[in-house]
């Protein structure tokens, strides 16, 4: 083998290599909330007082450790410990804890739906 | 002095290059991971030798228990090599099972292993496991004696049954006794130490992001930084050091259809566990 094919061949993985780099940081998981809006969300979470108790990152004040904290929750597995984390059943949480997860903590605090969208929105935000 | 000068700048200029060349090795995806792929006859007499040496040096001949050859005692440890160990590592005339087959390395068979190292030495693979292999530590599931007999099964008996004289055995095997399981809490004193090892053994890094343990950076359930201020475990116990307890050892009684499955955590290794989480304050 020539020295030039070499050297084009480490270019070649070199190119290669740059190449998956990219790929990996574009295929970020991205979960799509139709009709949220993340940055109503994230007022409507100091609004409703979660930060309370959980840790919300990007929010006001939101440090309180009763609950789980909330950063990552986008790639959590599970909601309330038992719901798969998919975008209707995070909604269905936020609005109604007591029903998923009668006795928790988490008590209802009569978000509506569309509301509840928007914070859903945020917290899909937080990777 | 300017030779000096030279010489580390040539050392420092080689193992940049190897640290380069490592780093892209590792990166490019080259190493075949695969358990179908072989490793190379200096590599696995490396790991082989490794392991030996490694067993050898931390095995102590001296805690061996008297009469371990005795008929009795070799019995017990058939029950429980055929209840526990004979899926993976086979015995005269019984296969591994189809997932053993397919390991790499794939289990040994014991034979070998009962004429030729110690029942120390088979003690402490039993009760301690081995990295990077299928081979399971069992301290946290059997009790010392019977790791024991384990070992004096492999070491005193295994090795002279036949065929027909394991498959009789086997068959005249009583069915096993109903683990205990744990009742209530008795209360009692954790070492945040051991906990932290034992976190590893009940499989808690798979699902949850647990500072100073190397690998839990999964969020399937919530994560356990800050866990000593925390105010409620599983959205429903208040969380006091009874409390997380009895949530390590029975979470689908404490909140049932939770995702957290009932682990089996004797009460020494719950509190140990809890120990451990009361040390994590918030970030």
């Amino acid at each position: 083998m020539t020295r030039i094919n070499r050297d084009r061949r480490a270019a070649l993985m070199l190119a290669l290599m740059s190449l998956a780099l990219g790929a990996c940081a574009r295929h970020e998981r991205q979960v799509l909330l139709p009709g949220g809006d993340d940055r109503r969300g994230r007022e409507l979470i100091d609004r409703y007082g979660c930060g309370t108790c959980h840790v919300v990152p990007g929010t006001g004040s939101a440090r309180g450790q009763v609950g789980p904290p909330l950063d990552g929750i986008a790639h959590r597995s599970y909601i309330g410990g038992t719901l798969p984390n998919t975008p209707d059943n995070m909604v269905l949480f936020i609005r109604q804890p007591q029903k998923v997860r009668p006795g928790s903590a988490m008590p209802d605090l009569g978000i509506p739906e569309h509301e509840a969208r928007d914070v859903a929105a945020y917290l899909y935000t937080l990777k | 002095m300017r030779r000096t000068a030279r010489l580390a700048l040539g050392i420092m200029t080689a193992g940049l290059i190897a640290a380069g060349g490592a780093g892209i090795f590792v990166y490019s995806g080259a190493y075949d991971i695969s358990a179908t792929d072989q490793h190379t006859p200096p590599v696995y007499w490396a790991m082989q030798f490794m392991m030996r040496r490694a067993v050898a040096v931390r095995a102590d001949e001296s805690e061996t228990p008297a009469g371990l050859a005795q008929a009795e005692v070799v019995r017990r440890g058939f029950a429980l090599y055929h209840r526990n160990c004979v899926q993976c590592h086979g015995g005269p005339g019984f296969s591994p099972e189809p997932a053993a087959l397919g390991m790499m390395p794939v289990p040994a068979y014991l034979v070998p292993v009962g004429r030729e190292w110690t029942a120390a030495q088979i003690h402490w693979v039993v009760k301690n496991g081995i990295k990077m292999t299928a081979m399971p530590a069992w301290k946290h599931r059997m009790s010392e004696d019977d790791m024991w007999e384990v070992a004096a099964f492999v070491k005193h008996g295994l090795q002279y049954l036949s065929q027909a004289q394991y498959r009789e055995a086997a068959a005249n095997l009583p069915a096993p006794a109903a683990r205990a399981r744990p009742s209530g809490v008795e209360g009692g004193v954790g070492n945040a130490a051991a906990g932290r090892r034992a976190i590893d053994q009940y499989a808690c890094a798979t699902c949850h992001v647990i500072p100073g343990i190397t690998g839990a950076t999964r969020q399937v359930g919530p994560p356990l930084r800050g866990m000593a201020s925390r105010s409620y475990i599983a959205g429903v116990l208040a969380n006091t050091p009874r409390n997380m307890v009895r949530w390590l050892m029975s979470p689908q009684q404490v909140s049932p259809g939770s995702a957290m499955p009932d682990l089996g955590l004797r009460e020494q290794d719950a509190l140990d566990i809890a120990a451990y989480l009361a040390t994590l304050h918030g970030d």
